[in-house]
């Protein structure tokens, strides 16, 4: 009896699996336009590609601040004063609506591009929008987060859940129907572990949860990063640094352009102009970016926790200090450097001591495996090309979400975010 | 025999350097998942251990700042007053005028500051563009009602910005120390100097009679300075990092040089 149950939920298994496969968009419908994974990271959608959004004077919105962490009012140093309290930006509609929270990636605040993109798009179909900076953003981990050292997804998204419960408290008068939840590259991952928080603490009670190119691996994640300033750039030599070689590219294309011109297509026309960047030198603009990231979660970690890696624990800090002899040694801390020297100390330290691979499993999407498979209401859109995945990722997504998974054949890392059919997709997911 | 297999290492070495290394064109191969691997589509430093964004940025950080700490609490200073001050009255500004009163007050401003362009182009000897800035002027001044529309853009003519900083900058003169102006922001010794020289150039000329009158009507001038950051897109803190003032030198420092190089 109980052998011949098993095999009916094997076979059952066999069936649901067979029958819940990936949306897999075809490449040949699709007409995303960039077909380089590293280009389209770095330019995104063409202008005219992109859906209509309404402008910033049609959207009533205002920024308002919380105190997270009342304390760090008088343990942070004076230059700190902006991000003693956290800022968050909400857009409200005149009506009862449904609310939306957006949450940014890796280093990102609450009015990064991609947020900002995804305010309007969300307002103008009718949500009110609460944009929230990333757990590793500068500003949160000074004002919101309990450890300040961040990494540990669980932990990250209990800050993230209390400065929405307060988010809520300090607009009780606004009239929510339901909250949605999303949040695009590592906001996706601690979109993920907030969902998973909010079935036991209950505030919110999501509809429905987006997660739109979350890392799967958070490790492998970080090592592809770390890995994008190893490339080997041609035109670097002992007299010409990188940022030397881009820039005489950028004043060239100026220069034959005739005027500076600083728009949404800039980065688009320039990479079909003569002066175009590689791959591996935009592979190298893209781990810049995130090296300066890792460069300010290390100092701004190791400061507030007084490890005194970076920034001797009691040195003097006013407005008129210099910071960039800090600045100097944080650059030189990539991810892995940040993860091996802050991260896991402080965790094994917390956590009886357990291995890399052991922080690793729960600081990924592993950790929440069972939870995402059997939650209708957690979707993902993934690109086959974004430089955050590793083999078997998608894999891993595949097994997961079933249908609820869609991969998009191009659009490197949340490049195709903006191009109207992802947009489309995106509203549809939440008004169905 | 050593000596003989260096020289053929070397010359196997010059091969592989003299070969085109970037793996671009590639084809993409498609794993079982559908995942496209775009790492494998770069070519990598061997050794994983190149320093080539340490030291890029350890250059860029060499920007000459003597007065690092005086301009510091002037950033912060000015950080607030942008807060506290500046962005709320811009967003009353916004609040209590409708959207094409406001680019009308850009456009008028706007065709006054060509006044200064021109005169920067034609001290560059840049007749094209002294020529656009002209023929911008005219139709502006006229077709556009004193300067109300901007009807030259449409034309094909783009507002092409030329200070006397960049004047300077074009017949070889350094910026000298890096310098943040209190309200103003970031500047440095030569473009401070541009800044006087293209101020009493304005209040000479006197075009529309504009400088003449706002000598006795300060309103205007407030109007100029909110329409001034109305038209600037840039935030305080935007850049989130502790390190903004550091960033914000280097974006300046080359984007003065890429205005003067252009």
């Amino acid at each position: 009896m109980l052998r011949s149950l098993r095999c009916a939920a094997l076979l059952g298994g066999l069936f649901l699996s067979a029958s819940a496969l990936a949306v897999d968009v075809d490449p040949a419908s699709y007409g995303y336009p960039l077909t380089n994974p590293f280009e389209a990271t770095i330019a995104t959608t063409p202008p005219d590609l992109r859906p209509d959004l309404p402008s910033i004077d049609d959207i009533n919105q205002s920024d308002y601040s919380l105190t997270m962490r009342p304390e760090r009012e008088f343990s942070l140093p004076d230059n700190f004063w902006p991000v003693k309290k956290l800022t968050y930006r909400i857009a409200k509609q005149d009506r009862a609506a449904p609310l939306i929270f957006l949450i940014a990636g890796t280093g990102a605040r609450y009015d990064s591009t991609l947020n900002e993109y995804l305010k309007k798009l969300y307002y103008k179909a009718g949500y009110h929008v609460v944009q929230l900076s990333s757990p590793t953003s500068f500003d949160f981990i000074s004002a919101a987060s309990r450890f300040a050292t961040p990494g540990i997804t669980q932990e990250d998204a209990e800050d993230m859940y209390r400065v929405m419960q307060a988010v809520r408290a300090q607009n009780a008068t606004l009239p929510v129907t339901d909250f949605y939840l999303t949040g695009y590259s590592l906001g996706a991952l601690d979109a993920a572990f907030v969902s998973k928080l909010d079935e036991t603490r209950r505030s919110f009670n999501f509809k429905k949860v987006l997660l739109l190119n979350p890392p799967v691996n958070l490790y492998t994640s970080i090592t592809n990063l770390d890995k994008l300033v190893q490339t080997e750039v041609k035109g670097i030599n002992n007299s010409t640094t990188f940022y030397e070689l881009v820039l005489a590219k950028l004043t060239r294309y100026f220069q034959e352009k005739g005027y500076i011109d600083l728009n949404d297509a800039l980065l688009y026309d320039f990479q079909n102009s003569k002066e175009h960047l590689t791959n591996e030198q935009m592979a190298m603009l893209i781990g810049t970016s995130f090296r300066f990231s890792a460069a300010d979660i290390a100092f701004t970690s190791d400061l507030i926790n007084r490890r005194g890696l970076i920034i001797p624990p009691k040195y003097p800090i006013t407005e008129s200090t210099s910071l960039t002899p800090f600045l100097k040694r944080a650059l030189q801390c990539d991810f892995d450097c940040y993860l091996t020297e802050q991260v896991i100390p402080m965790w094994r330290a917390r956590s009886d001591g357990g291995s890399l691979l052991q922080l690793v499993d729960q600081v990924s999407l592993y950790a929440l495996e069972d939870y995402l498979r059997d939650s209708p209401k957690i979707a993902v859109m993934h690109n086959a090309d974004d430089v955050i995945l590793g083999p078997g990722d998608l894999g891993f997504l595949r097994k997961t979400f079933g249908d609820r998974l869609t991969v998009y054949p191009l659009g490197g890392h949340c490049g195709n975010l903006n191009y109207r059919v992802n947009a489309d997709a995106m509203l549809e997911f939440f008004r169905g | 025999m050593a000596k003989h297999l260096l020289l053929l290492a070397a010359l196997l070495c010059a091969g592989v350097a003299n070969a085109d290394n970037s793996k671009a064109h590639a084809p993409t191969v498609v794993d079982q998942d559908g995942f496209k691997e775009p790492l494998s589509k770069l070519k990598f430093n061997p050794g994983l251990d190149q320093r080539e964004f340490e030291r890029s940025t350890l250059n860029a950080l060499n920007v000459y700042d003597p007065l690092e700490s005086w301009n510091r609490r002037v950033y912060h200073f000015n950080y607030r007053f942008d807060q506290w001050v500046f962005l709320p009255v811009v967003d009353g500004y916004r609040y209590v005028t409708p959207s094409f009163l406001r680019t009308g007050v850009s456009n008028f401003f706007n065709n006054l500051g060509d006044v200064p362009n021109l005169l920067n182009s034609l001290l560059q000897l840049k007749g094209h563009r002294s020529l656009e800035t002209t023929g911008r002027l005219l139709v502006n001044t006229t077709l556009g009602i004193a300067g109300l529309w901007d009807p030259a853009t449409a034309m094909g003519l783009p507002r092409q910005s030329e200070d006397f900083g960049q004047t300077l900058g074009f017949y070889g003169v350094p910026g000298g120390a890096y310098l943040v102006l209190p309200i103003l922001g970031p500047s440095n010794l030569r473009d401070t100097g541009g800044l006087l020289v293209d101020y009493t150039a304005e209040s000479q000329i006197n075009f529309l009679n504009v400088a003449e009158v706002s000598s006795n009507h300060p309103e205007i001038w407030a109007l100029r300075a909110v329409d001034k950051r109305y038209q600037t897109s840039f935030r305080y803190g935007q850049m989130n990092s502790p390190f903004e003032y550091e960033k914000v030198r280097y974006v300046y420092s080359e984007s003065r040089k890429l205005q003067i190089a252009e």
